[in-house]
């Protein structure tokens, strides 16, 4: 084995790095001399964020969101509605709709979609708590919010097949123009899924 | 159709050039490797978003350019269309980013606004005829699909989007009917996947059926005259589930007109589905579809990929080619632009007269060459005739025509 060039941790730290997703032997190097050369408590705040990261983010026993308690601010919140649950693939997904100020219901989150390519199949999905959930009672309505692709659809088509005997009510989210988009430059399926999407004025 | 100008930078071997067609008939002499199927390959590439060769886009960056600071190649054209001209750019770049290292991002533009490459479509059609077309008879069916799927795709852009969901929904299903074979889970996951499969594969099928047909017409009348009307030349579709006849003779390709059709092949694709599911879920694969569809070449009734000659199975790729100009036009209400890669050299005189004279008919053709011989006087006096030297044009003769 010929000698080490750079002293232990350095390497170690450019290994760990490279391991993440998106970050080349280059970025990893210029990442790890960068904390080298910062200030101290640089490199210490990003020590304990890690940790923490670690240490105090739980999934929701309820909807598998990520959280710093369980069951999660959403679903502990009583002026919520309970009885409406949105599904979603990523718990960034719950952040889109919350944005919206406009969802009064509470979330669901998979943790992914079904994709045999990618080797996820329903059981490595929050399916089965979802089903759980609902033969609780109290579930007026599950709202499929995957992304409207073909994974997207197979896991709501899935769902629905699943949800259809438990008396609940399954919604997909409309699909349509994005706002500040040109009709002219649509492209048919858009157009067409808009179509079929419309509502009254 | 026609291409006015064309502009490459740092494309293969052209670092820079710049050129402007005038004439519908434009020669390309040079010696070997000098750039010449590297030009075809740039127009090409401005009809379809895609090289013919087998490669990565990243073979496309001039050697030279690689190790500048942002390293990429440009394909920039303008093309006329009746009476508007368009503007399309390709621009293959070099990203240092990714996992496995550099890697290209392709970024296509079309009168300035990025587009998809499905977009591309339908705005520049080209007909690219090589020496290898011969494998179109004596190749793999999946050279015949390919074939197929590119024309297709230039005619219109729904086939291409039929044909891309379907692909993806096959690799996505073969994978669950390996996992489902693997470790027995629920099949009702089948059940999306299936229903992508039939209603895309089911569209997939009718189009292909209905372009051989009309295909079949038109090279049969044209290897007629080729073969100096002693063979017969048939295409016949090969559908990998029996479907069921066409209610009426279909004409052309108008899908519009298809939709009884395409659900008649969409319920025979279904039901045989069902009849292979145990031994899809045994195997683990994707057993029926238009991925394992074929096309027959016939000369008096006889398969030409077993019994043809070469110079035969040379005349049938040809004079399917030469179909193809046509029902593009037929289809779209343009001729589209014809390349000739080097095919002149390997046909003899009668054949090579009977290609030239379609070529004529057409908006525009450029057509290379390492001999100019080949071409006859007249020929060559109402084209532009061009040399090409080490990724360098050079106006060689203006012809003797109109303006000449
Ligand atoms: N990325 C690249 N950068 C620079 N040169 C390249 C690149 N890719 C290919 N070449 C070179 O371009 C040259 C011309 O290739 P091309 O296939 O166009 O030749 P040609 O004129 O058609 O020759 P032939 O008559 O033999 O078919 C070849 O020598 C090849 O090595
Ligand atoms: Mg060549």
């Amino acid at each position: 084995m010929g000698s080490r060039v750079l002293p232990e941790p350095v390497e170690r730290l450019i290994e760990e790095f490279s391991r993440l997703p998106g970050i080349g032997p280059k970025t990893a190097s210029r990442l790890a001399f960068f904390l080298l050369r910062a200030p101290k408590d640089q490199a210490a705040q990003l020590a304990e964020a890690l940790q923490q990261l670690r240490e105090r983010i739980t999934f929701c026993e309820i909807c598998y969101n990520i959280s710093e308690t369980s069951p999660c601010p959403v679903c502990a919140d009583d002026t919520r509605d309970h009885g409406l649950i949105c599904v979603v693939e990523e718990p960034l997904d719950v952040v889109a709709v919350e944005r919206t100020r406009e969802f009064h219901g509470v979330y669901h989150v998979l943790h992914g979609v079904i994709s045999p390519v990618d080797g996820v199949g329903p059981e490595d999905l929050k399916i089965e708590p979802l089903l759980e959930r609902i033969r609780q009672g109290g579930v007026r309505e599950v709202i499929v919010a995957t992304n409207p692709n073909m994974e997207g659809e197979a896991t709501a088509m899935y769902l629905a097949r699943l949800l259809a005997p438990l008396g609940v009510r399954a919604t997909r989210l409309a699909r349509g123009l994005p706002m500040g988009s040109d009709l002219e430059y649509a492209d048919e399926i858009t157009l067409l899924r808009a179509l079929e999407g419309r509502r009254e004025i | 159709m026609r291409l006015k100008r064309l502009t490459l930078v740092n494309f293969r071997n052209y670092s820079r050039l710049e050129i402007a067609f005038d004439r519908p008939l434009i020669v390309l002499q040079g010696d070997n490797a000098q750039g010449k199927s590297n030009l075809l390959e740039a127009i090409y590439m401005l009809a379809t978003s895609k090289s013919p060769r087998a490669g990565s886009d990243r073979d496309l960056l001039n050697w030279f350019a690689e190790s500048d600071i942002q390293p990429y190649a440009r394909i920039d054209a303008e093309v006329e269309r009746g009476s508007r001209t368009e503007r399309i750019e390709i621009t293959v770049l070099k990203t240092n980013g990714g996992t496995n290292g550099p890697a290209v991002r392709k970024q296509i533009r079309i009168n300035g606004v990025n587009r998809r490459a499905l977009d591309l479509l339908g705005h520049l059609n080209v007909v690219l005829f090589v020496p290898q077309d011969v494998e179109l008879v004596d190749g793999s069916p999946s050279v015949r699909r390919r074939y197929l799927d590119i024309m297709l795709c230039q005619i219109n852009p729904r086939y291409c989007r039929a044909l891309s969901e379907y692909s993806h929904a096959v690799v996505q299903r073969s994978h669950l009917l390996r996992r489902l074979r693997e470790r027995p889970g629920d099949p009702a996951q089948l059940a999306y996947w299936d229903e992508m499969l039939t209603t895309r594969g089911s569209e997939v099928i009718a189009w292909r059926r209905r372009a051989v047909i009309a295909l079949d017409q038109l090279a049969s009348a044209i290897h007629h005259e080729l073969a100096n009307g002693s063979e017969l030349l048939r295409l016949k579709y090969q559908p990998s589930l029996p479907i069921p006849e066409a209610l009426q003779p279909p004409l052309g390709l108008d899908m519009a007109v298809a939709q009884e059709e395409i659900a008649q092949i969409q319920a025979a694709f279904a039901e045989r589905l069902a009849r292979l599911r145990p031994a899809e879920l045994h195997q683990g694969a994707c057993l029926v579809g238009p991925h394992r569809d074929d096309l027959r070449f016939l000369v008096n009734g006889r398969d030409l990929q077993t019994y043809g000659s070469r110079g035969q199975q040379r005349t049938a790729a040809l004079s399917l080619k030469m179909a193809e100009t046509r029902l593009m036009h037929a289809e779209t209400g343009e001729h589209p632009v014809l390349l000739l890669d080097d095919v002149l050299s390997e046909l003899d005189a009668k054949r090579r007269e009977c290609l030239l004279e379609a070529v004529n008919g057409v908006e525009q053709a450029i057509l290379t060459t390492t001999d100019l011989t080949l071409f006859s006087a007249d020929f060559l006096a109402q084209a532009d005739s061009l040399r090409v030297t080490e990724g360098c044009i050079q106006r060689l003769n203006v012809g003797s025509g109109p303006d000449g």
